[in-house]
Parts: structure tokens; sequence; C-alpha cells
């Protein structure tokens, strides 16, 4: 464990043991029951602890939920009515007792071991030559010039900074200094492919408000301890009226399902193909956590008509759908937080960071160099979450022959953000207030952002039956979105959509494994996930809106275009046994994601030893095959000709001389900022290997 | 409550024009009636008696040899009373006696030209190789759970054997549906049931909390050859899991019991190879609630003031109801299955009832494994609102593992009705409306 308190350790076992001590001495409580058995009420408290290697503490989560329910007596024209509330709050002492790996300390000053680039330099300098001795590890925001003392990347001239010989030390300027920062990636890899690095800001947004995007990742301590507390009141996790109003003598029923809810779609564990109609809070667990528990429920009108059995259907049903709640994204998790998949929320904020502030980048334009970019130049401005409560849906389900089937309907905005260019921007290259340098409609190719979250709709549909031969029951899910966005190199704007075909093939076997139990079956349940990107598109060749004619060839053959997987193919495993009454159930899930080449095990064990308490004990152990895959990063993009004439690294591999019309990247590559797309979020989690244990009351 | 009167039920049957043959009154008589005129008796058995340790060795030609045994090792003992008849439904009865002379099984094993009633009321032939196979569709087709009935609320209670340590409790809310071959509540059939469905059972864990909203609901299908259907729902996960037929033989949420077990068996007549054994009068759980010495304080707070059977003996594992002597027909049950967890389940069944009132299981090696006694109540001595219902209604049950010394304990608040169990809670979606 590095840089944790012990005191804090200690004070946490005592903490945890007292808990314990005292529930256990309490006399055990079910679930409570009003005298006429309308009302109902359970709940449990819970600790989380979860510990990652070199990191520490991850989660030290103290969690209640409560959930309640009261049925009325039917009335009018309902056979059924009853109000349903869920209820839950928790506080994650993880910011506090680790509070420098994730807290106010967290994070620090980071340098960069760039050892100039003499040949850029004098670019930058209209062909003055270097200084003698320039600094060769400069310091986040550093001041440049001769070292020492300077310590400072080589500043782009739209930073302001004055060449030789008055060379001003101010390269970010006061609010972006050097400390309370991390690498975008340091936690997945050593940047041994000389992909482009960015510093992120890691600290709550309270303490250091740098890359905070407002509105979307910007949480504040209290927000990150009190994670249920927040503008979104999400401390009221469900709370909803059911009706029923019988229609036909009885035969067919309309049901209202009105409030904040979660609405399940599909059939498969894991994968969400058909489950899209509530966004996930990855920031809980990453992939990790129940749906159940990560799924963020919104206030819905859930209107299903029953016709129940028909001459045809053994069952069959029609459901509609209509978000009142505002639009809610997934929640990535911000910059700095332990849980953040993908590592999205890092390279957010660092981008947030590079577009308010400015920042200091690494292997740009070349490796081993380090610039410093003036504010409003790259990065993410802001993120544009949708103020709309126009998302509906609509599902047919039943059962025929047997077959349980579906076909299903959504008309949502996407809960994944796509950063798309063309925002703002302006030339970094001259200095400040040079005319025509500021373009409101952006430069093409610049990897300068607002987020968005586009219109999506998706048709699909499920199946489910059971083949006697095979022992097994089986399940189908496939889905077809529309006009998805992808990161695209080859777009002045960065971003292409595309239409997705996703599907999942699944079974459940219930197998006898006698030498391992006699007497109680195993559940073994596989799943193949494939996703196809249809209208994926990749080149070898680069384009140029300026000039049509222009298709340079990328270096080293590096596919130029869409960054993610065409195709994909992930596998899931289960096996879960029990034993004890199925008081002790170890399972071991795993999954594989056969593009990334990475995989997951994660095996458990919890114990139940009666009603009340519950142990589980888990580790999380991830895998990869090999370095991190690397993607076109764009860094080879000429944007600011003739300053950028790619590459320009000192050496630079320039086709046209006199820098030509803007064209779109050659193809430098690194893991950073698409190559995480690539590593999918197992391949991104590659250092994560975690120790989880939960001890639950429960009533 | 709308129940069938007999001249509905016969006009209704009438309707439908099927060719019948009526049933001789004396073979209605032998079959429903049996302790009409006299009652079984024992040399050695005085109703009334305390059956113990000290007097099991006398009692062992009335008593099925699990009991014996656990008697004999001081586990159980119990009380006696007279034999008294548990009369079923008239309409059933009648049923009876206008179709059961032309039901015949087919070279499968599966019944023929049957519309409702006791099937095979004919007393059974032991020279007869299709007895055992008739006596379980007797059983299948009788009204054990009446054509609708609810336990609720369904406390099954997870007991270690040696130390009677509680180690779980669920609660659970049960719901069994007939769709065919009515006679209690209207209609006969009931439609449209598109599935040819044949019965329904639906159930709801209420608690605790790791378990609640997990729901179960399996179709039997009219045609004894086509598989069940099976769906679980997982309240963790909020999603409908489609059972595979594995999961109808391996442990039920960690209880004694298989899905199989349920009611003492729930499987397709033709999964088993049945034979007749015998009849023989042998002592069962068979007794009237209200009358009962004993009833359990806990769990308490009913809303009805009711009370459940209590348990006791080793483990707590064994019911402390009355017994009493009863004429049983005893069949074999062999899996056909080679991966069947069993080798054999022996059934006693209630003669006049048709119920299954003590079940006991062998496992793969043939060794004695579990022990499944069903007490069985007059519904005239129960909830007011089963009276007149005319169904052996379930009370109390124990699934003891004896290999494991681990047992589950079933204690029931049983109420035949139509009102709880309309069709439309019986599918995947009402799962899902209902799943929390």
């Amino acid at each position: 464990m590095r840089n944790t308190d012990n005191n804090s350790w200690r004070k946490l076992a005592a903490l945890l043991f007292g808990l314990v001590v005292v529930l256990l001495a309490a006399p055990a409580h079910a679930v409570w029951y009003s005298k006429d058995g309308t009302i109902e009420v359970r709940g449990f408290l819970d600790s989380a602890t979860f510990a990652r290697d070199r990191v520490g503490m991850t989660k030290q989560r103290f969690q209640a939920q409560l959930e309640f329910s009261k049925d009325f007596r039917p009335t009018g024209f309902f056979s059924e009515f009853s109000l349903v509330g869920t209820l839950r709050a928790s506080y994650d002492a993880v910011y506090d007792l680790n509070d420098d790996e994730f807290g106010s300390k967290a994070g620090g000053p980071r340098s960069f071991p760039a050892p100039g680039n003499p040949a850029l330099f004098s670019a930058l300098t209209m062909g003055m030559p270097p200084f003698p001795n320039p600094s060769t590890n400069p310091s986040y925001g550093g001041a440049f010039g001769p070292s020492p003392p300077f310590d400072g990347a080589i500043p782009l001239p739209g930073t302001g900074w004055a060449p030789p010989p008055s060379p001003s030390n101010i390269a970010l300027g006061s609010n972006n200094p050097n400390d309370g920062l991390r690498f975008a990636l340091e936690d997945v890899y050593g940047y041994e492919d000389g992909g482009v690095v960015l510093a992120t800001p890691v600290r709550p947004c309270d303490v250091d408000s740098r890359g905070c995007i407002k509105g979307y990742l910007d949480r504040d301590t209290d927000e990150l301890r009190f994670r249920e507390f927040n503008d979104d009141w999400d401390w009221l996790r469900e709370l909803y009226v059911d009706m029923a109003i019988p229609t036909f003598k009885g035969r067919h029923q309309l049901g209202f399902r009105i409030g904040r809810q979660q609405v399940v779609w599909g059939r498969t564990d894991l994968f969400r193909v058909l489950d899209v109609v509530n966004p996930i809070d990855f920031s809980r667990q990453n992939l990790y956590a129940e749906f159940e528990d990560s799924r963020i429920p919104q206030g819905m009108v859930n209107a299903e008509y029953r016709f129940g059995a028909t001459n045809l259907f053994e069952d069959i049903n029609i459901q509609f759908l209509w978000k009142f709640e505002e639009f809610r994204p997934h929640d990535f998790g911000q910059g700095g937080e332990p849980y953040s998949i993908l590592g999205a929320g890092n390279l957010f904020r660092a981008l947030n960071n590079c577009y308010s502030n400015g920042c200091t980048v690494w292997n740009f334009p070349g490796t081993g160099v380090a610039v410093d970019f003036p504010s409003g130049v790259i990065g993410i401005r802001q993120a544009n979450v949708p103020s709309t409560r126009d998302e509906i849906g609509a599902r047919l389900e039943g059962v025929f022959k047997g077959v349980g089937f579906s076909l299903n309907m959504l008309y949502y905005y996407s809960q994944f953000p796509s950063l798309r260019g063309g925002i703002p921007a302006t030339n970094p290259f001259v200095p400040p207030g040079t005319p025509g340098a500021f373009r409101p409609e952006g430069y093409p190719y610049l990897i300068a952002f607002d987020i968005e979250f586009p219109q999506l709709l998706m048709i699909g549909g499920s199946a489910d039956w059971y083949w006697d031969k095979a022992l097994s029951s089986f399940r189908v899910e496939t889905s077809y979105t529309m006009d998805e966005e992808f990161a695209d190199t080859l777009s002045p704007r960065l971003f292409s959509e595309s239409d997705v075909f996703r599907w999942v093939f699944g079974f459940d076997r219930p197998t006898f494994i006698p030498f391992l139990n006699k007497n109680r079956a195993f559940l073994i349940s596989g799943q193949i996930f494939g996703q196809h990107i249809l209208d994926h598109r990749t080149s070898k060749f680069n384009t140029s809106i300026e000039d049509p004619s222009i298709m340079l060839p990328s270096i080293a053959n590096q596919e130029l275009g869409f960054q993610d997987h065409e195709y994909n193919i992930l596998l899931t495993l289960l096996i879960q046994g029990n034993y004890l009454n199925d008081r002790l159930t170890p399972q071991i899930l795993t999954a594989y994601d056969t593009q990334a080449r990475a995989g997951v095990i994660g095996p458990s064990i919890e114990f139940k030893p009666n009603n009340n308490w519950l142990f589980r004990l888990g580790f999380n152990i991830k895998w990869t095959d090999g370095s991190p895959p690397t993607a076109d990063d764009n860094r080879t993009a000429n944007i600011f000709p003739p300053a950028t004439c790619g590459p320009a690294t000192g050496s630079p591999i320039c086709p046209l001389p006199t820098g030509g019309p803007a064209w779109s990247s050659l193809g430098l590559a690194g893991l950073e900022p698409l190559g995480r797309f690539k590593a999918g979020p197992i391949g991104m989690a590659r250092n994560e290997d975690e120790f989880q244990l939960t001890i639950r009351y429960q009533f | 409550m709308k129940r069938l009167s007999i001249l509905t039920a016969a006009a209704l049957i009438a309707a439908q024009g099927t060719a019948t043959a009526a049933v001789p009154e004396d073979v209605i008589q032998n079959s429903f009636f049996p302790y009409a005129n006299d009652v079984p008796t024992h040399p050695n058995f005085t109703p009334g008696m305390r059956v113990t340790a000290d007097n099991v060795d006398q009692l062992e030609d009335v008593l099925d040899p699990f009991t014996y045994r656990y008697i004999k090792q001081g586990w159980y003992e119990f009380d006696t009373t007279e034999t008294f008849p548990l009369p079923l439904h008239p309409n059933y009865v009648q049923a009876t006696r206008d179709y059961g002379d032309v039901v015949t099984l087919d070279d499968n094993g599966v019944i023929q030209n049957f519309r409702a009633g006791r099937p095979f009321p004919q007393e059974p032939d032991i020279n007869d190789p299709t007895a055992g196979t008739k006596l379980m569709w007797n059983f299948q087709r009788s009204i054990n759970a009446g054509d609708s009935e609810t336990i609720h609320p369904f406390w099954w209670t997870f007991r270690n054997a040696n130390t009677g340590k509680t180690e779980r409790q669920i609660r659970f809310e049960w719901h069994f549906l007939n769709w065919k071959h009515r006679t209690i509540f209207p209609p006969e059939n009931i439609e449209p049931n598109p599935g040819e469905i044949f019965r329904s059972i639906y159930g709801t864990v209420l608690e605790p909390f790791d378990l609640a909203n997990t729901q179960l609901l399996i179709q039997r299908y009219e045609d004894d050859l086509k598989r069940d259907d099976g769906w679980l729902y997982l309240g963790f996960q909020r999603r409908v899991r489609r059972l595979a037929s594995g999961q109808i033989t391996d442990a039920f949420l960690g209880t004694d019991a298989m899905i199989e077990d349920f009611e003492g068996y729930n499987g397709r007549i033709s999964d088993y190879n049945w034979k007749y054994v015998g009849s023989k009068n042998i002592l069962m759980p068979y007794m009237k609630h209200n009358e009962q010495p004993i009833l359990d304080d806990e769990p308490a707070g009913d809303k009805d003031g009711f009370r459940f059977v209590k348990f006791g003996g080793q483990g707590n594992c064994f019911p402390l109801v009355t017994w009493q002597l009863r004429k049983v027909h005893m069949i074999e049950g062999t899996p056909k299955d080679p991966n069947h967890p069993l080798s054999q389940r022996l059934i006693y069944q209630d003669a006049e009832t048709s119920t299954l009132g003590i079940v006991v299981l062998y496992d793969k090696k043939g060794d004695p494994w579990k022990y499944f006694p069903i007490c069985k109540t007059t519904t005239a001595d129960h909830l007011p609102g089963n009276k007149g219902m005319g169904v052996a209604l379930d009370d109390c049950a124990v699934f003891f593992d004896e290999q494991a010394m681990h047992c589950t304990t079933l204690q029931f608040k049983a109420l035949i009705n139509a009102e709880e169990n309309p069709p439309n809670i019986f599918n995947v979606q009402q799962m899902r409306k209902k799943g929390r």
C-alpha cells in the first residue's frame, strides 16, 4: 500500500469491529409489517472495503438502504394501488482515509522526461538557436528557459511567451500550478509507446476546480463522500406508485408505474444490449457492481397493457415509456475517483483543464517533446447535457409456444458522451491577438471538443427458450442503434456517426459436479457478446477538407479513421456453487475481451450465517496479453499550417514544404487518448486488481 | 365466492357432450368414502395412543420405514386420533362418477379421454403393470390444492437437525391454479389457453432481504410429454431467467427440497416409471388443524390470528401434530433420467384423497436420503374460508435430509379460493410487474 496512513486503517478496523459487535448483540430483526399487513419495510446496512495493489484502499463505503411499500385497498377503477420507495445513503470514507490517493491531498507535481527538441524550438523562434542547456525534465506549467533556473516545457507562442533574450517565465498561469496532478493514464502503463501524455487534476472539485466540467463531472468532496446527496436527490433512489385497472371483465389489465424507477429490458447478464433505459453509475464499481445497485433510476411513466393469454399467445403485453425526469448520462466517475471506467474521467478532466487553463502536453508533437498549450486551443470546452424530457420507448413482450420474446424500441439520448470537434479555437502558433488566429467555427482536425449526447433510436428484440437435449436454457438479445457517434480521425470534427448492431447469446446449465458437491448442481452460465460498428471506416491514407486531392500515406501503416474495433467479441462465464443450504456460495465470474485481449476473473465467496448477516469476500483480477493497444492520436494532423506539418518533431516529415492545406492525422499512435476504447473497460483497468470485503446486516 | 354446484357441474359436463359411462356406485363409494362404514384397525394400535420409542416396535406394521426408524431412534413421537374422513368436494366426486369409467392410458402412459374428477377410481390391481401410473394420475388430477389455492404466508425454515438451530427462514407467498378440469370453481376450463397449460404454480419470496422478490413460475402442460416451463425472477437482477429443467431436480433456493418435490411430486408423470407395490393401513399425519393440542406461537403477528403447526423432536424437524391410521397405496417411482439425483421415490398415497401423505427418497446409491411427510387437515377445521371446499388441505411438511442431518420445515396458511388466483397472475409479465 502506498501513502496510506496506518492510523486510518486502525481507526477503520476499530469502527468496523464496533459496528459488528453492536449489531451482533442486537436482537435479530426481520422485515417489518404493519398490523394489517399493508405496509412493509425492509433494508440493510453494509460496509464495503475494497483495496487495490499499490494504491491501497479504494472504497470504504458505509451504506444504508431502506425499502418500503404501502398497499392501498382497491378503489374506484383500480384493482391495485401501491406506493413503493427505496432510500439509499452512503458515506465513502476513502476520501478521508486514503486522501493522498483520492482526496484533498491526491496527486502532486508532474514532470516530463523530455530532452528538448532543438528543431521545434528553432521553428517556433524563427530560426533562433536553442538554449545551450534546456531543461531535460521539464515540469508541468514550468517556465521555459535555460536550465537552471528554468524548468519548463517549450511554450507555444500563443501562451504569450517571449523568445530570448528575455524569456517570460509564465507558461500556464498561476491558476494552473504543478500540483494535485497525475498523468491521465499513469495507473495503466508506462507510456512506453511514446504516445501523447496529458496531466489531469485529481483532487475533488472544491479543492481543485481545474478540469471540473460543470453539470457533468464536477463533484466536490462531500458529493464524493456522500454520493447520494446531490442535486439529483439520488438518496431518493426509487419512489413510484403502481396502479392496475382491470379491463374486459378483468381478463386484461392496464397498469401504470409512475415515478422514479428502474426499467429493465432484455434477458442477458452483464451486457446492456437492450437494458439501456436507465443510465449506469460506473463510478460505483466500474463494470462490476450489480446493475440493480448501479442503475440510475429516473422518473418515468411506465404504462403496460397486459392482454394475458390470448388465442395465439400464452402471454402478450405492450409497454410504453416516457421519461419525465431530465436526461442523465452514465456516470463515468470524474478524474481522480477510484472507479473511472475507461479512464475517461481523467481524460475529460485533463482536456477540460487544457481548454480552460492551458496545459503541458508530453510527446507532442512528437516523442520526447513537451510543449505548453495556451487555453482555448485543445481540450474540452463544456458538456452539453440535454435538458430534455423527450425520451420514449415501447416494448412488446410475450410468450409464444413456450418461447419468451420481446420487441423493443427506445428513442433516447446517448448515455455515452460523444466528443465533437469544431468548437471555437485559437491558433497557438502565433502570438496572442494575431488577427484571424481565433476562429469561432474552430479548426478542422483540432482536438477541441464539446461533449454531446446525441439522440439515438434503438430497436431490438430478445428471446429465451429451453432446449431439453442440452438440458439448458438459452437466451438471445439483439439491438440495432442508429447514429451512434465514434471518434474518427479522418473526419474534420473528429467524429462520425455509425449504426451499431449488438447481440448476445447465452445459456444457463445446471450441472452436477459430484466430486465438488453431490447434492447441489453448479450453475454454469456462459455468454458471447458481439458488437459490429456498421459504418466503421479506416484508411491508410489521410484526408483534407481543404484539398480533397490530398491523400497522404499514414505512418507505419497505421489505420486512420475509426479507432474503435469494427467487430468485437466478449465472452463471459459464470460458475456458481452452493453449500450449506445455499448459505455458502462460491462463484467464479470471468470475462474476456477478444480484441483487447484482456480478461478479468472474479472469484468470490459469500456466507450467510442467518437471515440477518451476509459476508462477501472477493477478488477482481485482470490480465492482458501484451502492451495496451495504440490508436491514432491525431498528433500528426496538420491543423495550423505551416507551423504544423506533421509530424513536426524536429525533423519533420512534411510532404508539402509549404505546409500545404490542413489535413488529417498521418497516424502517429499511442494509447492516449483513443487507445482506451480499444483496450476496453477491462484492459484499461489492467492494474486495478482488487480485494473486496462486504459485510451486510439486513432486515 | 363462486362455487360450482353439483347441478352446475353436471350441466357443464353434459353440455360438453363427451361420451361417458357412469362409474359404478360401489367403485365411487370405495374410492371416495372408504371410512363410511368402518375404519382401519390394527391389533397393536389404539387411537389416542402416543407413539414413542417405547412402543414403536409393536407398531412397525403401521409405519413407513423412515418414520419407524426415527421414532425408534427417539427422534420423534406423536399422538394419534381416530381415523376420520377428509371428504373431497362433491363436484369432484360427481365428475368422477360421470367420467371415470372411460379414462385410459396410451402406450406412453398418458391419460386419454379424461374430462374431470379422479381418472382411475377403481381399486388398483397389483397385477396391472400400469397401476402405479394410474395412481399417480389420480394424484396429478386430484384437488390437492383445490382448483385454486393461495398459501400466504408460507414459512420455510432451515434447521440444523443435530442442534435444532434455525439457520434461515424464508417467507413465501404461493399461488396454484388449475387451468383445466376444474370442478370447484367455474369455469371448467379457463380460456383462452393457447399453450394448453394444465396447471400453474407461482411463488414469491417476501423475506429475507437477500432473497426477497425472487419469484418462481412453473407451467405444466396438458400434454404430459411436453416439458414443464419454468421462470425465475431474481430480485437482485430484476430480471426473469428461464429455468432449465435441471433446476427442477436441484435444491430450491437452498432448501432441502427440489422443485420436483413440491406437493410430494411435482414433475411429469412420464418422467418416472411407477410401480404399484400394494395397499395397506399406515399412520399418516392427517388431522384437524383447529383441534391440534399444540400450535406454534411463531411466526407471530398473523393478521387473522392464525397459528401455525409447531415442530419439535430431533432438531425441531418433526411436526407436532396428531396422526391417524389410514388406507394408503404404495408406489415406487424410478426416474427415467439416468442423471436424476434419485434412485427411487417411494410414495404412500392416501387412498381416500389421492394425496401424497408420506414420500421418501433414496439417493443414487440407493441409500435412504430424504423424508417428506405432508400434514393434511380437513378444510372444515381450518380457516373459515376453507369450510366446504372439500380438499385435504396442506398444513405442514418437512423435508428431512438424514444424510446431511438438516431439514426444512414448512408451515402453511392455505386458503382455497379463486379471487386471489386470477389467471393473469400466472404469466411471466406478472413477475416483471411485481418485481422490485
